[in-house]
């Protein structure tokens, strides 16, 4: 970090800050690499002596997923996380950006107020009232459903709206004001314009809303209390794998599924990851 | 702060005062409006507002006698008739009595106050619609049509239309539910009243005065205070060693002298694709008594070295990583900053480069060294930029609920008996500690206090952050 301005001498290699991140990167690694060595042993529990596996195979791939049993559901918790996960990113996105566009573009007497009742909830740790939403969804039978657990996620997704609603604060007024004096209604300004001019945020507000589902674990772990694998999401089937009696049985196939999982979101992170930064400073800057 | 206050009561008086207006100045029509919904619609030939209204009107009536009237009723005791099996001569069989559940009756009284509230508000504004459109009457304007009253939700009024789902889910999903624990922290429900086998009453402050103290049957107080002192503690140190561990390393690759940038950012970036869960629990193996880095680390001596000097119990022929209290607050806290580094790295890297070179070059030109470039320089823009994420990632580590569950749930038992007797653990955040009351001990009415405390917590430093470190106007706090 000496001299970070220093112009000159670009060719000379510096060794102590490359091992030192070499290190780092290592450290880092490290449980990603064992993750994967272990989805690719033939031992099912947690080898305690070896950290590279005697032998590779793709045996716990294919147990994963052709031999499923009352424990390992792996495609099915793909099926029910992809449908929970499709619907949520869905109606999230909608709700998202409605709140967005009427905080960011209108001007109204409650607006303040609305905001400032967003931030207050905000406070609240999430699962004191995921207790009482539970009990709501079992008057109407929804707990244990996937229908239940895409209200759950995408119900009260309109508080997301922050990130958004600095994006749309970028768009200059003057272009609705010009849309406006054209006969344009508001509805028309904000899927005419706004929405085409805001790809980068409506691509960061549906991925992430479509990655929720896959990484919570303690929403479903509420929600789906049945005990029956078949209803579970692919967080809490994996989490269900490493259970004290099972995990000397599960444990390969935990890392083959977790590697799985990883493969659509670090796709769907790389796409996100440009506008993530972005969406994390221009948000919380203009909040 | 009480400007704006004045202004919001203002606001609330002028509503009230345009409602008086309305009853007072309006006609036989208007007033009659106020039993009948929309009997000054119909009196201006606005038919089908009319007919709504006063179906909304009888559906309202029909639920109150069906639904809000008979749960509010029983809302001040919450119940009163017990659950008892009794066997009936009829139909031969054991039947259950006609019992009260507790629960449902708050739930169920606190969704017709909601709905008494939105009623009350339509009624309000359908009086105050009923009065301009007598006035327009009186100044010979035409009252807008349908066609009117569409566009203006789709001009004007837009913001009505994009509102109403989203804000009608919140209301449904998260401030119902949150009205509901908040009452039930007011609540006797716990094990021993849990519907619908048995009633819960109201006990007023008792539960609060029971977090606050610490008896020879209770021992919340002191628990209490361990765990809300962790939690801080925590949640300084989690924010902060991975907001500094990720500027620095996002410097440390960024600068200059570092070669294959690209390379070592994809490094750190690849352990954010695999899911929390998925490395949390993976680590955890990798920490356990018996796992693999402990037979490492006895392999090398690094075992009998901690030994020796007592950082490990002589007793143990391994590592406590995650078993001992304070092993484990040291090692959540690290692999804390495994998980978070990585984040904060792509953050500090899209910052970092809008920070203007020209400035690090008069820094240079002026003899400045780089230590004091990075506080005069680096820093104030950092913290400006990200300010608000900061103490915003504050709040959230106070909530950080997958780290700690994830990590000690099923590994980390406690042999503190004060906290034993109620549930708690060293390790447990107060989120963490009021998910185990809940899920394994039932004990919503605790869990409900705790979670109005955090709630307290997170609040006051929310508030003292945003007025003591972020001063003044935002847009013009970083002049460079």
């Amino acid at each position: 970090m000496k001299n970070s301005n220093q112009p000159m001498m670009k060719e000379r290699f510096y060794p102590v800050r490359h091992i030192v991140l070499l290190a780092l990167a290592i450290f880092w690694l490290i449980p990603i690499v064992w993750l994967l060595l272990c989805s690719f042993s033939t031992s099912n529990s947690m080898s305690i002596s070896h950290f590279f596996p005697e032998k590779l195979s793709l045996i716990q791939y294919k147990n994963l997923l052709f031999k499923t049993d009352a424990a390992n559901q792996f495609p099915r918790w793909m099926l029910n996380t992809f449908l929970i996960a499709a619907f949520n990113c869905l109606i999230s996105t909608f709700f998202v950006l409605q709140v967005a566009y009427a905080m960011s573009k209108m001007r109204f007497r409650a607006r303040k107020g609305l905001m400032n009742i967003g931030m207050i909830l905000g406070l609240f740790p999430g699962f004191l009232s995921m207790i009482a939403v539970y009990f709501i969804m079992k008057t109407f039978n929804l707990t244990n459903s996937h229908i239940g657990m895409i209200i759950v996620y995408s119900a009260s997704s309109g508080m997301g709206y922050l990130i958004a609603k600095g994006f749309f604060d970028t768009i200059p007024n003057s272009m609705c004001e010009a849309a406006k004096i054209d006969g344009a209604s508001q509805n028309s300004i904000f899927f005419r314009i706004i929405i085409p001019m805001s790809k980068p945020i409506i691509v960061y507000t549906s991925i992430s809303a479509f990655l929720a589902p896959w990484v919570d674990f303690i929403f479903a772990k509420i929600m789906l209390n049945s005990g029956i694998a078949k209803d579970w999401t692919v967080a809490l089937g994996l989490y269900g794998m490493l259970d004290r009696s099972r995990k000397n049985l599960y444990f390969g196939q935990f890392c083959a599924g977790g590697v799985l999982v990883s493969i659509p979101i670090s796709i769907l992170f790389v796409v996100m990851q440009k506008f993530y930064v972005e969406g994390i400073t221009s948000g919380s800057a203009k909040g | 702060m009480k400007g704006k206050f004045k202004q919001f009561l203002g606001s609330i008086g002028h509503y009230f005062s345009d409602f008086g207006a309305a009853v007072v100045h309006g006609d036989w029509s208007v007033k009659l409006s106020l039993v009948f919904m929309g009997a000054g619609y119909i009196r201006r030939r606005k038919y089908l507002y009319g007919v709504f209204l006063l179906a909304i009107e009888v559906f309202f009536i029909l639920l109150a006698a069906t639904f809000i009237a008979p749960n509010l009723a029983k809302f001040g005791t919450l119940g009163t008739v017990k659950a008892e099996m009794h066997f009936d001569d009829v139909l031969f069989t054991n039947v259950w009595n006609d019992f009260d559940n507790s629960f449902k009756i708050l739930l169920y009284s606190i969704i017709s106050l909601v709905a008494i509230l939105i009623f009350a508000l339509i009624w309000i504004s359908s009086i105050k619609g009923a009065y301009s459109l007598q006035k327009m009457d009186e100044q010979g304007e035409k009252p807008p049509t349908i066609r009117d009253d569409i566009s203006s939700a789709m001009n004007e009024k837009y913001y009505k239309t994009l509102l109403a789902v989203p804000v009608g889910g919140i209301v449904l999903f998260t401030i119902i539910p949150l009205i509901v624990m908040i009452c039930i922290a007011f609540t006797s429900y716990d094990e021993q009243h849990m519907p619908p086998a048995a009633l819960f009453t109201w006990v007023g402050w008792a539960n609060f005065k029971q977090l606050f103290t610490t008896s020879l049957t209770s021992t919340f107080g002191y628990s209490f205070g361990k765990i809300l002192r962790w939690t801080l503690v925590w949640a300084v140190l989690a924010t902060f060693t991975n907001y500094f561990g990720g500027i620095m390393l996002a410097m440390l690759i960024n600068n200059k002298r570092t070669r294959w940038k690209k390379m070592w950012r994809t490094c750190f970036i690849i352990a954010m694709a695999v899911p929390q869960f998925v490395t949390l629990l993976l680590v955890r193996n990798f920490f356990a008594d018996q796992g693999i880095v402990n037979t490492i680390c006895s392999n090398i001596g690094l075992t009998s070295l901690l030994k020796k000097i007592g950082l490990v119990p002589a007793y143990l022929n391994y590592i406590p990583f995650l078993t001992n209290p304070n092993w484990a607050k040291f090692m959540i806290i690290m692999i804390n900053i495994w998980v978070g580094v990585p984040y904060l790295l792509l953050i500090a890297t899209g910052i970092l480069m809008n920070i203007p070179q020209d400035l690090y070059e008069a820094a240079t030109i002026d003899g400045a060294n780089s230590f004091q470039q990075f506080r005069k320089i680096t820093m104030p823009y950092m913290l400006f930029v990200t300010g608000p994420y900061l103490i915003n990632s504050v709040v959230q580590n106070i909530n950080n609920f997958n780290v700690i569950y994830l990590l000690t749930n099923n590994v980390f038992e406690t042999s503190d008996q004060l906290l034993a007797n109620s549930h708690a653990r060293e390790t447990d955040l107060l989120v963490t500690w009021l998910f185990r009351l809940t899920n394994e001990y039932y004990n919503y009415k605790m869990a409900s206090v705790i979670g109005i405390m955090v709630f307290v917590v997170c609040t006051v430093i929310t508030l003292v952050a945003f007025n003591f470190v972020i001063r003044g106007n935002k847009e013009e706090g970083m002049q460079l």
